[in-house]
């Protein structure tokens, strides 16, 4: 479990590192790309908690779809190469605090819940899913007791389908 | 079903670190061989497809001539260009072939899969799988691969600070990615067979009593061909390789999004590139084609394995070679009308109707009626899309013809 | 977790031996660059114009919808793993799931997002310019433009 510790606080580091960087980055590419590191580092801290599914989509989805998306957008209109240009916001002090609001918000939250207690990490994830794969799992609960959130996605995904197509066609 | 690899379940000790060392190593190795090889056989294959001679100096039939290549990058002169964004440019060649890399960790390279041996060999009194990790997320784990080396390829455009690789990289992403959701797709139909992510699982079921006692229980068979099929296409789509290398078409593009790279950090490119064909058609082998998996016949069966896996992917690796000697290069808007018209709604209405077949079976439901109302579900959906399809080139027509085309 | 060691070393091992390899290049190889070596490559002519700035928007569309598909397929994964214990339900739920997914890519579809090519000429072409011409023959499809008696394209358009 000491490997496991010194992981944890490793991944951590980067973790704070580079969501600090995507912020005083000024080079819109490299924000993303620090984006990238910081969405890489959660999904091993997930694999290191056995929630490898999550892992797997956080990868899949965040990493190989949406910052792809983000990069699209950043290189297909505006970023010409080397152009580091002043990106600080003139309210970030503003977004600061509210990012500091939020991170207390949840923080207070998980204590209350959870009351400062370790939750013991499985030894072995045979023991707790299902098949030896915690996708079987996940999948259990997606498909009974989070049916209506799921199909509420779906809903979601079209909806994003059609505002796509009409951001990007302005005939 | 026994997934994870039993190496792990016991305590972690000094011997289990050198276990996974030595299989690490070798799996390193062997990968880096097996890509020597294929570059050679490649151009030794393709000369002989154009009736030329190919490598036939460095060694016997040239065989030493891609080690002589890789020899000589080290002496060539690296360029950083002047427009380039430094830092991405470095980077770059790594997040293409580190992804490479990683893809052959769950492949299953060889072990006994009957019902008693599970695949498990013995190694200093440790059981083992032959294969370097299983990990549950298997399949995923392959699919992440592959969307963390869109990375490699966009990002070596963009920090070029040059036409031409900038637009290859943006097509080869839009490629990419185009051709992953169909690959997503056509897994699927394999997972549902195996009840699971992991690698080892596939092979497991692809090991037992053939159909008929003469086909292979392989999932090639078992899931109808048709995922097969996709798979096939939306790999080759995926590696950039013939008749899908627009990416790189040296009529418009010069040499695609590494045009200015050069010395080794080329040749990292070129090794990422025939690596992925290598482990490409090791995941059509382990997903479809039962891996290692097979019988038997004389000596100890722990050798059959590795010929077997070889053998196999030797098979796919010639059709790699094949289609690029055969097939001319695809337009983009037919490579994109390929991927997101064909591909992608055949392998997900497969996928349904293989599911809706084996729910109904295991329900007891009248087969026929099953397979009927499928048919029909199938039609209409097929005619919804032919109906979108023609409406789009219907209204493009007449946007031509008022001379507003976009 | 340990499942994962393996596939970390072997990422260890591959960073590595590039990192190694580049470094031995560095040391082997000369050094003696240009200005004219390091410019961007444009076939010899030099650089007059910054790259590209503006790309297509369908490039980004493609992007776009296949966070929908991506998103659709982590979904059936889990599902396909236990879908037999699922049975009928499951089944249901995800031809719900698959329905809403097919109802917005038919309106993509007609709405043009995936097309990428020129629309379908609609044009008759004269027999002389025929694409049969061309697969029957080796003789290349030339046509009549600019020739004195026959300018048939000419004529169809402006017809």
């Amino acid at each position: 479990m000491v490997a496991q510790n010194v992981f944890f606080y490793l991944l951590a580091g980067i973790i704070l590192f580079s969501a600090f960087r995507v912020v005083t980055s000024n080079n819109v590419v490299h924000a993303a790309l620090y984006l990238v590191a910081v969405l890489a580092a959660v999904a091993a801290e997930y694999v290191l908690l056995a929630a490898e599914f999550v892992a797997a989509t956080q990868v899949l989805v965040y990493i190989g779809a949406i910052i792809v998306l983000f990069l699209f957008g950043i290189m297909l209109t505006r970023a010409k190469l080397g152009s580091d240009q002043d990106l600080t916001h003139p309210h970030w002090a503003l977004s600061a605090a509210t990012a500091v609001v939020m991170f207390g918000v949840m923080g207070y939250a998980l204590v209350d819940q959870f009351h400062w207690t370790a939750t013991p990490l499985p030894a072995d994830t045979r023991l707790v899913s299902v098949d030896g794969s915690n996708s079987a799992t996940v999948s259990d609960s997606v498909f009974t007791a989070y049916l209506v959130p799921f199909e509420v996605v779906s809903v979601l995904l079209l909806a994003a389908l059609v505002g796509a197509i009409v951001l990007a066609r302005k005939d | 079903m026994f997934a994870l690899d039993p190496l792990f379940s016991g305590t972690f000790d000094g011997a289990v670190f050198l276990i996974v060392l030595a299989k690490v190593v070798i799996a390193f190795a062997l990968l880096l061989v097996s890509v020597l090889f294929m570059i050679w056989f490649e151009r030794k294959l393709h000369a002989d497809m154009s009736n030329r001679l190919g490598p036939n100096r460095a060694g016997p039939f040239g065989i030493l001539q891609t080690l002589a290549d890789g020899i000589k990058f080290f002496f060539k002169e690296d360029l950083l260009p002047d427009r380039a964004d430094k830092r991405i440019f470095i980077l770059a060649p790594f997040l293409s072939l580190v992804p490479a890399f990683l893809v052959f960790s769950v492949i299953p390279l060889g072990g006994v899969f009957t019902a008693e041996k599970q695949g498990i060999v013995t190694v200093f009194g440790r059981e083992t799988y032959v294969q370097l990790a299983d990990p549950p997320i298997g399949v995923l784990l392959i699919l992440a691969c592959s969307s963390i080396a869109v990375y490699g390829v966009m990002l070596a455009g963009w920090s070029s600070g040059s036409k031409y690789p900038l637009l290859g990289s943006v097509r080869a992403t839009a490629q990419m990615v185009s051709y992953e959701a169909a690959l997503g797709l056509s897994v699927i139909a394999v997972v549902m067979l195996a009840g699971s992510l992991s690698t080892h699982d596939m092979v497991m079921v692809q090991a037992g009593e053939g159909f008929g006692g003469i086909l292979p229980r392989w999932n090639l068979i078992a899931t109808g061909v048709v995922p097969f099929v996709i798979f096939v296409i939306a790999g080759t789509a995926e590696l950039n390789r013939p008749p899908f290398d627009l990416v790189e078409a040296e009529q418009e593009l010069v040499g695609g999004f590494h045009t200015e790279y050069s010395s080794i950090r080329f040749a990292l490119f070129f090794l990422a590139e025939f690596m992925n064909t290598v482990t490409m058609s090791a995941i059509i082998v382990t997903l479809f084609l039962g891996g290692p998996a097979g019988p038997t016949f004389f000596g100890p069966a722990l050798m059959w394995g590795p010929i077997w896996f070889a053998s196999k992917l030797f098979l796919f690796l010639f059709m790699f070679v094949w289609l690029r000697a055969t097939l001319p290069r695809f337009r983009y808007d037919q490579l994109m009308d390929l991927g997101w018209k064909v591909l992608i709604p055949i392998s997900l209405g497969w996928m349904l109707l293989l599911a809706s077949l084996n729910v109904a079976g295991d329900a007891g439901w009248n087969t026929f009626v099953v397979a009927g109302a499928a048919v029909l579900i199938g039609l209409v959906a097929y005619l919804m899309l032919a109906g979108a399809i023609a409406t789009s080139a219907r209204r493009r027509e007449q946007a031509e013809l008022e001379g507003s085309i976009r | 977790m340990g499942q994962y060691l393996p596939v970390f070393m072997l990422a260890v091992l591959a960073i590595l031996f590039a990192a190694i390899s580049r470094v031995a290049s560095q040391l082997l190889a000369p050094s003696a660059t240009t200005v004219a070596k390091r410019s961007p490559y444009e076939c010899g002519i030099v650089p007059g114009r910054e790259t590209l700035e503006r790309f297509p928007v369908r490039f980004y569309l493609i992007a776009m919808i296949f966070i929908v598909f991506d998103i659709e397929i982590i979904f059936l994964y889990p599902w396909a793993v236990i879908y037999r214990n699922l049975g009928a339900g499951g089944l249901f739920e995800v031809l719900v799931f698959t329905l809403s997914v097919l109802v917005s890519f038919v309106y993509l579809l007609s709405n043009g997002a995936l097309d990428w090519g020129p629309a379908k000429q609609s044009r008759v072409l004269s027999p002389m310019v025929s694409a049969d011409r061309t697969t029957l023959t080796t003789v290349r499809r030339v046509g009549l433009d600019g020739r004195p008696d026959g300018d048939v394209n000419h004529d169809e358009e402006a017809a």
